[in-house]
Protein backbone atom coordinates (compact mmCIF):
# COMPACT_ATOMS: atom_id res chain seq x y z
CA UNK A 1 0.00 0.00 0.00
CA UNK A 2 1.27 3.67 -0.67
CA UNK A 3 3.07 5.15 2.58
CA UNK A 4 0.71 8.44 3.71
CA UNK A 5 3.33 10.95 2.34
CA UNK A 6 2.37 9.97 -0.89
CA UNK A 7 -1.74 10.71 -0.46
CA UNK A 8 -1.27 14.47 0.31
CA UNK A 9 1.66 14.88 -2.53
CA UNK A 10 0.60 16.47 -5.67
CA UNK A 11 0.63 14.88 -8.81
CA UNK A 12 3.91 16.25 -9.71
CA UNK A 13 5.86 15.63 -6.60
CA UNK A 14 4.95 11.93 -7.45
CA UNK A 15 5.63 11.90 -10.93
CA UNK A 16 9.50 13.08 -9.72
CA UNK A 17 9.15 10.26 -6.97
CA UNK A 18 8.37 7.55 -9.13
CA UNK A 19 10.88 9.10 -11.86
CA UNK A 20 13.39 8.23 -9.46
CA UNK A 21 12.09 4.44 -8.96
CA UNK A 22 9.80 4.64 -6.18
CA UNK A 23 6.86 2.72 -7.04
CA UNK A 24 4.92 3.55 -3.91
CA UNK A 25 4.64 7.15 -6.02
CA UNK A 26 3.57 5.50 -9.12
CA UNK A 27 0.80 3.80 -6.86
CA UNK A 28 -0.91 6.84 -5.99
CA UNK A 29 -0.59 7.99 -9.55
CA UNK A 30 -2.32 4.46 -10.37
CA UNK A 31 -5.04 5.29 -7.71
CA UNK A 32 -5.83 8.64 -8.71
CA UNK A 33 -6.01 7.85 -12.42
CA UNK A 34 -6.67 4.62 -13.05
CA UNK A 35 -10.76 4.88 -13.40
CA UNK A 36 -10.40 8.13 -16.60
CA UNK A 37 -7.62 5.71 -17.96
CA UNK A 38 -10.12 2.76 -17.75
CA UNK A 39 -13.15 4.56 -18.36
CA UNK A 40 -11.39 5.95 -21.52
CA UNK A 41 -10.22 2.36 -22.37
CA UNK A 42 -13.71 1.17 -22.09
CA UNK A 43 -15.61 3.94 -24.12
CA UNK A 44 -13.36 3.12 -27.27
CA UNK A 45 -13.42 -0.76 -26.94
CA UNK A 46 -16.99 -0.93 -25.60
CA UNK A 47 -15.67 -4.24 -23.67
CA UNK A 48 -14.68 -4.16 -20.07
CA UNK A 49 -12.05 -7.07 -20.31
CA UNK A 50 -10.68 -5.77 -23.03
CA UNK A 51 -10.50 -2.13 -21.40
CA UNK A 52 -8.97 -3.35 -18.16
CA UNK A 53 -6.35 -5.56 -19.56
CA UNK A 54 -5.78 -2.51 -21.91
CA UNK A 55 -5.64 0.28 -19.21
CA UNK A 56 -3.01 -2.17 -17.28
CA UNK A 57 -0.75 -2.18 -19.98
CA UNK A 58 -0.86 1.86 -20.44
CA UNK A 59 0.30 1.85 -16.80
CA UNK A 60 3.13 -0.40 -17.48
CA UNK A 61 3.98 1.74 -20.52
CA UNK A 62 3.90 5.13 -18.52
CA UNK A 63 6.39 3.48 -16.36
CA UNK A 64 8.46 2.23 -18.83
CA UNK A 65 8.38 5.93 -20.36
CA UNK A 66 7.80 7.96 -17.47
CA UNK A 67 11.43 9.90 -18.01
CA UNK A 68 10.45 11.13 -21.18
CA UNK A 69 6.99 12.82 -19.22
CA UNK A 70 7.88 16.72 -19.66
CA UNK A 71 5.07 17.70 -17.78
CA UNK A 72 3.75 20.30 -20.83
CA UNK A 73 0.12 18.50 -20.12
CA UNK A 74 -1.03 16.65 -16.90
CA UNK A 75 0.16 13.53 -15.75
CA UNK A 76 -3.57 12.69 -16.35
CA UNK A 77 -3.65 13.67 -20.09
CA UNK A 78 -0.57 11.68 -20.85
CA UNK A 79 -1.58 8.63 -19.23
CA UNK A 80 -4.99 8.89 -21.33
CA UNK A 81 -2.99 9.39 -24.48
CA UNK A 82 -1.17 6.16 -23.78
CA UNK A 83 -4.19 4.18 -23.56
CA UNK A 84 -5.76 6.26 -26.18
CA UNK A 85 -3.24 4.98 -29.05
CA UNK A 86 -2.98 1.00 -27.08
CA UNK A 87 -7.08 1.54 -27.83
CA UNK A 88 -6.25 2.58 -31.58
CA UNK A 89 -3.83 -0.29 -32.44
CA UNK A 90 -6.20 -2.81 -31.10
CA UNK A 91 -8.96 -1.67 -32.68
CA UNK A 92 -6.69 -1.70 -35.67
CA UNK A 93 -6.07 -5.09 -34.95
CA UNK A 94 -9.23 -6.57 -34.80
CA UNK A 95 -10.64 -4.74 -37.59
CA UNK A 96 -7.80 -6.78 -39.64
CA UNK A 97 -8.72 -9.42 -38.51
CA UNK A 98 -12.54 -9.56 -39.37
CA UNK A 99 -14.78 -8.65 -41.74
CA UNK A 100 -16.89 -5.27 -41.09
CA UNK A 101 -20.35 -5.37 -41.59
CA UNK A 102 -22.06 -4.05 -44.62
CA UNK A 103 -23.67 -1.39 -41.91
CA UNK A 104 -20.62 -0.63 -40.93
CA UNK A 105 -19.27 -0.25 -44.50
CA UNK A 106 -22.35 1.73 -45.71
CA UNK A 107 -21.72 4.39 -42.70
CA UNK A 108 -18.12 4.85 -43.58
CA UNK A 109 -19.27 5.20 -47.39
CA UNK A 110 -20.85 8.67 -45.93
CA UNK A 111 -23.93 10.22 -47.77
CA UNK A 112 -26.22 8.46 -44.94
CA UNK A 113 -26.29 10.97 -42.35
CA UNK A 114 -26.81 14.10 -44.86
CA UNK A 115 -30.41 12.65 -45.50
CA UNK A 116 -31.38 11.88 -41.81
CA UNK A 117 -34.27 13.51 -40.15
CA UNK A 118 -33.54 15.82 -37.37
CA UNK A 119 -34.89 14.77 -34.04
CA UNK A 120 -36.27 17.31 -32.78
CA UNK A 121 -37.45 16.34 -29.11
CA UNK A 122 -34.97 15.25 -26.38
CA UNK A 123 -35.02 11.37 -26.85
CA UNK A 124 -33.98 10.93 -23.20
CA UNK A 125 -36.01 13.12 -21.54
CA UNK A 126 -37.73 11.84 -18.41
CA UNK A 127 -35.34 8.96 -17.96
CA UNK A 128 -33.15 8.65 -14.66
CA UNK A 129 -29.21 8.89 -14.69
CA UNK A 130 -28.46 4.95 -14.90
CA UNK A 131 -30.65 4.72 -17.55
CA UNK A 132 -29.73 7.18 -19.91
CA UNK A 133 -25.73 6.27 -19.03
CA UNK A 134 -27.46 2.69 -19.87
CA UNK A 135 -29.23 3.90 -23.39
CA UNK A 136 -26.12 6.12 -24.48
CA UNK A 137 -24.09 2.84 -24.00
CA UNK A 138 -25.82 0.87 -26.27
CA UNK A 139 -26.26 3.70 -28.87
CA UNK A 140 -22.42 3.82 -28.48
CA UNK A 141 -21.80 0.13 -29.03
CA UNK A 142 -23.82 0.21 -32.28
CA UNK A 143 -21.13 2.93 -34.10
CA UNK A 144 -18.37 1.51 -35.87
CA UNK A 145 -15.39 1.91 -34.26
CA UNK A 146 -14.15 4.97 -36.42
CA UNK A 147 -17.38 6.71 -35.36
CA UNK A 148 -16.99 5.63 -31.78
CA UNK A 149 -13.54 7.00 -31.49
CA UNK A 150 -14.03 10.38 -33.42
CA UNK A 151 -16.92 10.85 -31.31
CA UNK A 152 -14.97 9.70 -27.80
CA UNK A 153 -11.72 11.59 -28.84
CA UNK A 154 -13.72 15.12 -29.46
CA UNK A 155 -15.84 14.82 -26.85
CA UNK A 156 -14.38 13.27 -23.65
CA UNK A 157 -10.71 13.79 -24.97
CA UNK A 158 -11.65 17.41 -26.14
CA UNK A 159 -9.38 17.20 -28.73
CA UNK A 160 -9.58 19.66 -31.66
CA UNK A 161 -10.37 18.62 -35.27
CA UNK A 162 -6.68 18.58 -36.13
CA UNK A 163 -5.16 16.63 -33.10
CA UNK A 164 -7.89 14.14 -34.01
CA UNK A 165 -6.96 13.74 -37.69
CA UNK A 166 -3.38 13.70 -36.26
CA UNK A 167 -4.12 10.91 -33.68
CA UNK A 168 -6.19 8.48 -36.31
CA UNK A 169 -3.88 9.20 -39.31
CA UNK A 170 -6.95 10.26 -41.37
CA UNK A 171 -7.78 14.05 -42.83
CA UNK A 172 -9.75 16.78 -40.99
CA UNK A 173 -12.47 16.72 -43.89
CA UNK A 174 -12.93 12.81 -42.48
CA UNK A 175 -12.81 13.90 -39.25
CA UNK A 176 -15.44 16.06 -39.74
CA UNK A 177 -17.51 13.75 -41.57
CA UNK A 178 -17.27 10.62 -39.36
CA UNK A 179 -18.46 13.54 -36.14
CA UNK A 180 -21.22 14.76 -38.06
CA UNK A 181 -21.70 10.92 -38.41
CA UNK A 182 -21.48 9.77 -35.23
CA UNK A 183 -23.57 12.39 -33.78
CA UNK A 184 -26.41 12.37 -35.93
CA UNK A 185 -26.75 8.12 -35.75
CA UNK A 186 -26.30 8.51 -32.17
CA UNK A 187 -29.22 10.76 -31.97
CA UNK A 188 -31.47 8.66 -34.29
CA UNK A 189 -30.48 5.70 -32.27
CA UNK A 190 -31.44 7.33 -28.77
CA UNK A 191 -34.59 8.32 -30.63
CA UNK A 192 -35.07 4.67 -31.65
CA UNK A 193 -34.25 3.27 -28.15
CA UNK A 194 -37.17 6.10 -26.52
CA UNK A 195 -40.02 4.34 -29.72
CA UNK A 196 -39.25 1.09 -28.68
CA UNK A 197 -40.60 1.87 -24.65
CA UNK B 1 -32.86 20.17 -47.28
CA UNK B 2 -29.04 21.85 -46.34
CA UNK B 3 -26.17 21.49 -48.29
CA UNK B 4 -23.54 19.27 -47.12
CA UNK B 5 -21.16 21.81 -46.87
CA UNK B 6 -23.53 23.79 -44.49
CA UNK B 7 -24.22 20.66 -42.66
CA UNK B 8 -20.10 20.75 -41.58
CA UNK B 9 -20.13 24.20 -40.96
CA UNK B 10 -23.41 24.03 -38.49
CA UNK B 11 -21.33 21.31 -36.46
CA UNK B 12 -17.98 23.17 -36.74
CA UNK B 13 -19.95 26.15 -35.72
CA UNK B 14 -20.82 24.31 -32.36
CA UNK B 15 -17.35 22.91 -31.73
CA UNK B 16 -15.83 26.29 -31.78
CA UNK B 17 -13.79 25.53 -35.19
CA UNK B 18 -15.16 27.91 -37.91
CA UNK B 19 -12.99 31.31 -39.15
CA UNK B 20 -14.58 34.47 -38.28
CA UNK B 21 -16.13 35.07 -41.48
CA UNK B 22 -18.04 31.65 -41.49
CA UNK B 23 -19.33 32.23 -37.59
CA UNK B 24 -21.22 35.29 -38.86
CA UNK B 25 -22.28 33.66 -42.01
CA UNK B 26 -23.80 30.49 -39.64
CA UNK B 27 -24.93 32.78 -37.14
CA UNK B 28 -26.82 34.47 -39.24
CA UNK B 29 -28.23 31.74 -41.09
CA UNK B 30 -29.47 29.91 -37.51
CA UNK B 31 -30.97 33.27 -36.55
CA UNK B 32 -33.62 33.10 -39.07
CA UNK B 33 -34.83 29.30 -37.85
CA UNK B 34 -35.78 26.67 -40.09
CA UNK B 35 -33.49 23.35 -40.51
CA UNK B 36 -30.62 24.92 -39.44
CA UNK B 37 -31.72 25.93 -36.28
CA UNK B 38 -33.52 22.71 -35.92
CA UNK B 39 -29.67 20.89 -37.02
CA UNK B 40 -28.03 22.53 -34.63
CA UNK B 41 -30.43 22.42 -32.03
CA UNK B 42 -29.84 18.63 -32.70
CA UNK B 43 -26.18 18.60 -32.63
CA UNK B 44 -26.26 20.05 -29.40
CA UNK B 45 -28.56 18.26 -27.98
CA UNK B 46 -26.61 15.26 -28.14
CA UNK B 47 -23.34 16.58 -27.25
CA UNK B 48 -24.64 17.90 -23.66
CA UNK B 49 -26.16 14.37 -23.44
CA UNK B 50 -22.86 13.52 -23.85
CA UNK B 51 -21.33 15.78 -21.04
CA UNK B 52 -19.87 13.71 -18.08
CA UNK B 53 -20.80 10.66 -19.41
CA UNK B 54 -17.30 8.93 -18.65
CA UNK B 55 -17.59 10.14 -15.07
CA UNK B 56 -19.78 7.08 -14.09
CA UNK B 57 -17.55 4.57 -15.45
CA UNK B 58 -15.58 2.68 -12.57
CA UNK B 59 -12.00 0.19 -12.69
CA UNK B 60 -14.32 -2.63 -11.53
CA UNK B 61 -11.43 -4.06 -10.00
CA UNK B 62 -9.80 -2.96 -6.76
CA UNK B 63 -7.42 -0.51 -5.95
CA UNK B 64 -5.26 -3.43 -4.36
CA UNK B 65 -5.61 -5.98 -7.05
CA UNK B 66 -5.34 -3.62 -10.03
CA UNK B 67 -1.79 -2.64 -8.64
CA UNK B 68 -0.68 -6.09 -7.98
CA UNK B 69 -0.99 -6.89 -11.38
CA UNK B 70 0.71 -3.45 -12.67
CA UNK B 71 3.52 -4.17 -9.62
CA UNK B 72 4.45 -7.68 -11.15
CA UNK B 73 5.02 -6.43 -14.30
CA UNK B 74 6.73 -3.40 -13.47
CA UNK B 75 9.60 -5.06 -11.19
CA UNK B 76 10.10 -7.77 -13.52
CA UNK B 77 13.28 -6.74 -15.30
CA UNK B 78 14.37 -5.13 -11.97
CA UNK B 79 14.66 -8.63 -10.32
CA UNK B 80 16.57 -10.32 -13.52
CA UNK B 81 18.73 -7.03 -13.88
CA UNK B 82 20.58 -8.12 -11.26
CA UNK B 83 21.53 -12.05 -12.16
CA UNK B 84 22.47 -10.34 -15.53
CA UNK B 85 24.77 -7.98 -14.06
CA UNK B 86 26.43 -10.80 -11.49
CA UNK B 87 28.99 -11.85 -14.03
CA UNK B 88 29.35 -9.03 -16.19
CA UNK B 89 33.20 -10.54 -17.49
CA UNK B 90 30.89 -13.22 -18.78
CA UNK B 91 28.62 -11.39 -20.86
CA UNK B 92 31.77 -9.24 -22.33
CA UNK B 93 33.43 -13.03 -22.95
CA UNK B 94 30.34 -14.16 -25.20
CA UNK B 95 30.04 -10.59 -27.07
CA UNK B 96 33.35 -11.81 -28.40
CA UNK B 97 32.91 -15.44 -28.55
CA UNK B 98 29.88 -15.41 -30.60
CA UNK B 99 31.89 -13.39 -33.96
CA UNK B 100 35.31 -15.46 -33.45
CA UNK B 101 33.25 -18.45 -33.56
CA UNK B 102 30.94 -17.34 -37.07
CA UNK B 103 34.60 -16.58 -38.00
CA UNK B 104 36.34 -19.71 -37.50
CA UNK B 105 33.90 -21.38 -39.33
CA UNK B 106 33.30 -19.32 -42.56
CA UNK B 107 37.13 -20.06 -42.58
CA UNK B 108 36.68 -23.73 -42.35
CA UNK B 109 34.14 -23.50 -44.86
CA UNK B 110 36.54 -21.72 -47.27
CA UNK B 111 39.19 -24.00 -46.87
CA UNK B 112 36.75 -27.03 -47.92
CA UNK B 113 35.25 -25.08 -50.45
CA UNK B 114 38.61 -24.12 -52.37
CA UNK B 115 40.00 -28.19 -51.74
CA UNK B 116 37.17 -29.47 -53.57
CA UNK B 117 37.81 -31.18 -56.76
CA UNK B 118 34.50 -30.42 -58.60
CA UNK B 119 34.19 -34.41 -58.72
CA UNK B 120 30.87 -34.20 -56.34
CA UNK B 121 28.97 -31.64 -58.40
CA UNK B 122 25.60 -32.15 -59.05
CA UNK B 123 23.96 -31.71 -62.36
CA UNK B 124 23.24 -28.26 -61.94
CA UNK B 125 26.38 -27.24 -61.20
CA UNK B 126 25.37 -26.63 -57.28
CA UNK B 127 25.31 -28.40 -54.26
CA UNK B 128 24.14 -27.55 -50.52
CA UNK B 129 25.64 -29.88 -48.01
CA UNK B 130 25.80 -29.21 -44.08
CA UNK B 131 28.60 -29.81 -41.85
CA UNK B 132 28.38 -32.77 -39.21
CA UNK B 133 30.88 -30.94 -36.64
CA UNK B 134 27.68 -27.89 -36.73
CA UNK B 135 24.55 -29.12 -37.68
CA UNK B 136 23.19 -25.35 -37.96
CA UNK B 137 25.97 -24.34 -40.57
CA UNK B 138 25.05 -24.64 -44.00
CA UNK B 139 27.28 -24.37 -47.00
CA UNK B 140 25.69 -23.50 -51.04
CA UNK B 141 28.04 -23.92 -53.62
CA UNK B 142 27.78 -22.52 -57.21
CA UNK B 143 30.55 -24.38 -59.05
CA UNK B 144 30.30 -22.25 -62.18
CA UNK B 145 30.16 -18.64 -60.63
CA UNK B 146 33.01 -20.07 -58.69
CA UNK B 147 31.22 -18.28 -55.12
CA UNK B 148 30.58 -20.61 -52.11
CA UNK B 149 27.74 -19.33 -49.60
CA UNK B 150 28.54 -20.32 -46.24
CA UNK B 151 24.50 -20.08 -43.70
CA UNK B 152 25.32 -20.22 -40.27
CA UNK B 153 21.41 -20.10 -38.27
CA UNK B 154 21.97 -19.69 -34.60
CA UNK B 155 19.39 -19.02 -32.34
CA UNK B 156 18.51 -15.41 -31.16
CA UNK B 157 18.80 -16.15 -27.57
CA UNK B 158 20.32 -13.34 -26.61
CA UNK B 159 21.09 -9.70 -27.27
CA UNK B 160 24.04 -10.23 -29.55
CA UNK B 161 22.40 -13.07 -32.03
CA UNK B 162 19.61 -11.81 -32.75
CA UNK B 163 19.79 -12.55 -36.73
CA UNK B 164 20.63 -15.02 -39.00
CA UNK B 165 24.61 -14.60 -39.71
CA UNK B 166 25.62 -15.08 -43.61
CA UNK B 167 29.68 -15.12 -45.10
CA UNK B 168 29.91 -15.25 -48.84
CA UNK B 169 33.13 -16.59 -49.99
CA UNK B 170 34.09 -16.11 -53.56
Amino acid sequence: MTEPKHSSADDQSLVRAAQQGDTAAFEELVARHRDKVFARAYSMMRNEEQAIDLSQEAWIKGWQRLRQFQGDASFGTWMTRIVINLCLDELRRQKRQRAESIEELDAESGGVERQMPVVLVNPTSGLERAELRERINRALSQLSYEHRTVLVLHEFEEMEYKQIAKTMGCSIGTVMSRLFYARRRLAALLADLKKQD
Amino acid sequence: MIDWETQLKLQAYLDGELSEADRAEIAGKVAQGGEEAALLAELRQTRALLGGFEEGIKMPESREFFWSKIEREIQRPARSEPARLGLPWLARLRWLLAPAVAAALLLVAGLVATRHDGSARSAAGAEIETAQADTKAFTYRDYETGMTLVWLSYPADSEFASQEEIGIIQ
